[in-house]
């Protein structure tokens, strides 16, 4: 042990007390300790002393150095004869990194007791690994536990606990980061989707000639039991994704950061972007109709007050792939609206935004494969002195 | 070589003294090159001689651009016995891990370690030969491989990966922090260390266009023998096309090296011009345009994006002039090819505004104007000085959608591009002129609800 935490036994003799605190030299050694890495904010340490209490009230001195201990959260059980030995209080003396426990044993024994305490600069990161089949319909999903110590801390053969998955007894040596294979799942089903979005991509390509507009493409994965997932929530963590080539290697499609996906929920990890799929998008057309006006007699001091604004927009889709692909096409319409005209069917998902799912097939020798939304809808604007409030959610 | 790995035998299971035993070396290595990115995934297989129980193996990489989180070490045989237990950076030392694997079996086993290392480059280079007519163009595609992670890499397999791949981090940073994962107790003036490389600016910039590349032998034989230009064998994974050089390459740390990516192919072109003043001002645009397909001698797979210089052949003794040179756009199968030179003054386009007037008012019954219209003629005079055919293509924005038009004189198709703009498509024959007027209406106040109902 490099970092000086001890625990003193104090036997207690009432008389000397005054003189400030005497420090008997019982050093009792750590036996088990977790290092619990469930909450990714704060670790937690759980380590096993065997304490030697005398008859009577014994004072046990815990003190730290070099470590970053949090004061309130360190707690003591008792472990072997929780009704026979009692913690009567805990004092802090001052200007130290140390508490006091005052422990009551109704005789003397060998006590197991178990510390509990939030230790500061040690966490874990969790990361991902997954390697899809040639025809991108699964992965092999690795996931690993990432060890930080830079608590100040040396821990040996120490458990490191997770919530799930696989726990390991190693060393960690202060300053050591460890990677651990904590779980794997085989064939895991994925689905894989290009998506669109009007709303913050841009709508014509021939505005950019020198640049190709992406589409984003991803892997969905359901953390469920059809998927051989859905036994715990998967952690937040860094994804790679691999792709096996068919040359018995793989190559490297893309990373995202996955987020906290609970049991029965679904996670969307981007690969990168697809330029073999084009989407133009236009507004061909908008004008504004049914306007109403206020009824002053003078026409320059009549008001408008409502119109609607009836659009045309057209998006023209291409696959220059030479396999079908299923596009997500994501349109925003805001407001009060009521579609007129639509080519395709469509989700609304929420009041302003509609969801279209657009299969598409391979590209020919003629050329590309092509399809064409049309949609046409009109928007009531309202001007008035109180104009109606939007909510959105 | 600066990438070392190291068997280490123990004695005892822990804090004992560490034997050096052997020192394996690479078997083979394949690099798979990223040109979206500063992104190369490193593959090599090593043969091991590993000992029943725990092995402990270091690998270290000073003064490379590894990216330690990539690491990934695996049996490539026997691998139900073979358990890789967990990867270690160990404290106070950087580029260095230590993997600790427990195996059922001793003996020679080949074993397979994957990274991601920055700076090792690729990217695609083109040059255009148009024919004197500027009917054709004959397109020579290049890759350029450079090579400055601070490895070498002997007789590797190379291949190239074309694609826009999503990144979380750049390798180079992760491959400069100072602990493998970072450190989760942020102190001030705790900054990456810096490799022996420095400057990454260097990556992927400092390309060399020579033939003659000394130190970047091919594999296999030196002699005599005429060698074959080597084929690069291209397929698609899913997003992405995968390029791979025939053969092993030796690309030594520093050097750059260019080779053919296709054979030379002779593609019928078109002189397209375009004149957009919303885009370029008042500048006439060329382009040279054709289709990445059959027709066009091409369409086998996509084309990656790269620069491109245009010569044109000026006489039959094959010499040249400088089109220009330009960035081309990642070209799918089947999709057009606009490759822009920049503007020109050979053609010109002059858009003059020659009358304007207003027309059709409305009254309300007090008197007021509620609705008129404005009425604009405008001419343009295009003229190709060139002593080539050309296509011009001019697009005119409203800023309505409350519009007619009308034409008049040698004007070609026009389409309707969005709801205030349109094109017009000329063919103008060589050393010719054109002239046309179009008639814009475009509609005021009441006036557009007349225009709307029409």
């Amino acid at each position: 042990m490099k970092i000086i935490r001890t625990i003193l036994v104090l036997v207690m003799v009432m008389a000397t007390m005054a003189q400030g605190r005497i420090k008997l030299v019982a050093l009792p050694e750590r036996a088990d300790s977790i290092v619990r890495l469930d909450n990714p904010q704060f670790t937690l340490i759980e380590e096993e002393r065997v304490l030697t209490l005398q008859q009577g009230v014994n004072k046990v001195d815990f003190s730290w150095k070099g470590v970053n201990i949090d004061v309130d959260s360190i707690r003591l059980s008792v472990i072997d004869h929780p009704d026979e030995v009692k913690l009567l209080n805990v004092s802090y003396p001052p200007n130290e990194a140390a508490l006091v426990w005052e422990i009551s044993s109704n005789q003397a024994r060998e006590e197991t007791v178990r510390i509990s305490y939030l230790l500061g600069g040690i966490d874990r990161l969790v990361t991902y690994k997954a390697v899809a089949d040639k025809d991108e319909t699964q992965v092999d999903l690795k996931s690993y536990i990432v060890l930080r110590n830079f608590s100040g801390e040396d821990f040996d053969n120490t458990q490191i606990v997770l919530d799930y998955g696989q726990t390991f007894m190693r060393d960690i040596r202060h300053e050591e980061t460890k990677q651990l294979q904590f779980f794997k799942k085989t064939e895991v089903p994925i689905t894989k989707i290009w998506t669109f979005d009007a709303r913050s991509m841009v709508w014509d390509p021939e505005t950019v000639p020198d640049q190709n507009i992406g589409i984003p493409v991803s892997y969905r994965i359901v953390n469920d039991k059809k998927s051989k997932l859905g036994d715990n929530a998967l952690w937040d963590g860094k994804t790679r994704i691999y792709q096996n080539d068919g040359h018995d290697s793989t190559i490297f499609l893309g990373e995202d950061n996955a987020p906290m996906t609970p049991v029965g929920e679904k996670v969307e990890l981007k690969l990168g972007n697809s330029r073999d799929i084009v989407v133009t998008q236009r507004k061909m057309d908008t004008k504004d109709i049914n306007k109403i006006f206020t009824k002053e007699s003078d026409y320059r001091n009549r008001r408008l007050v409502m119109f609607d604004r009836e659009e045309l927009i057209t998006a023209k889709i291409e696959n220059f792939k030479d396999k079908t692909a299923t596009l997500t096409m994501i349109q925003q319409i805001p407001g009060e609206w009521e579609m007129l005209d639509c080519n395709m069917k469509y989700t609304r998902k929420d009041n302003n935004t509609i969801e279209f799912e657009v299969k598409l097939p391979a590209r020919s020798a003629d050329g590309p494969a092509k399809k064409e939304l049309e949609m046409k809808y009109v928007i009531r604007h309202i001007r008035a002195n109180q104009q109606p409030r939007v909510i959105n959610r | 070589m600066k990438i070392i790995l190291v068997i280490l035998a123990m004695a005892m299971p822990l804090l004992a003294k560490v034997d050096l035993t052997t020192l394996p070396g690479r078997d083979s290595v394949q690099l798979t090159i990223y040109n979206s990115a500063d992104l190369t995934l490193a593959r090599e297989s090593r043969d091991l001689t590993i000992r029943q129980g725990l092995n402990r193996l270091q690998f270290s990489w000073a003064n490379t651009l590894i990216d330690p989180t990539s690491l990934e070490m695996q049996p490539l045989a026997r691998q139900s016995d073979i358990d890789v237990m967990d990867l270690t950076f160990p404290p106070r030392v950087r580029e260095l891990g230590l993997w600790n694997i427990n195996s059922e079996v001793s003996g020679k086993t080949p074993f397979e370690i994957s990274y991601f290392t920055s700076g090792v480059s690729w990217r695609a280079f083109y040059m255009g030969t148009l024919s004197e007519d500027e009917k054709k163009m004959i397109l020579q595609g290049y890759v350029n491989v450079s090579n400055n992670s601070g490895e070498d890499y002997e007789n590797a397999q190379v291949r190239m990966v074309v694609g826009d791949v999503n990144l979380i981090d750049r390798i180079a940073m992760l491959a400069r922090r100072q602990y493998a994962y970072d450190n989760p107790v942020k102190m001030l003036g705790q900054t990456v260390t810096n490799t022996a490389l420095g400057d990454e600016k260097l990556v992927g910039n400092n390309f060399s266009f020579d033939y003659a590349m000394p130190g970047m032998g091919m594999a296999g034989g030196r002699g005599g023998v005429m060698k074959k230009l080597k084929e690069v064998v291209k397929e698609s994974l899913s997003e992405y096309q995968l390029y791979s050089i025939e053969g092993t390459e030796t690309i030594r740390n520093g050097w750059s090296k260019r080779l053919p990516s296709f054979k030379p192919v002779e593609v019928p072109v078109k002189n397209l011009y375009k004149f957009d003043d919303g885009m370029y001002g008042y500048t006439v645009q060329r382009f040279i345009s054709f289709k990445n397909d059959k027709e066009h001698k091409l369409g086998e797979v996509a084309i990656p994006e790269g620069m491109i210089k245009v010569y044109r052949n000026v006489d039959d003794e094959g010499h040249l002039s400088y089109a220009g040179g330009s960035n081309f756009k990642y070209v799918p199968v089947n999709e057009d090819v606009e490759l822009a030179l920049g503007s020109v003054e050979d053609v010109v386009v002059e858009p003059m505004l020659m009358d304007y007037k207003t027309a059709n008012y409305r009254f309300d019954d007090k008197g007021n104007i509620k609705g008129w219209d404005e009425v604009r003629t405008f001419r343009f005079e295009l003229k190709n000085t060139r002593d080539v055919p050309i296509k011009l293509e001019i697009k005119r924005n409203f800023d309505s959608s409350y519009w007619t038009i009308s034409n008049e004189g040698d004007y070609g198709e026009y389409e309707k591009i969005d709801h205030d703009t349109v094109k017009y498509t000329i063919e103008l024959g060589a050393e010719s002129k054109k002239v046309f007027d179009y008639v814009l209406t475009s509609y005021n106040g009441s006036r557009i609800d007349e225009y709307i109902k029409k």
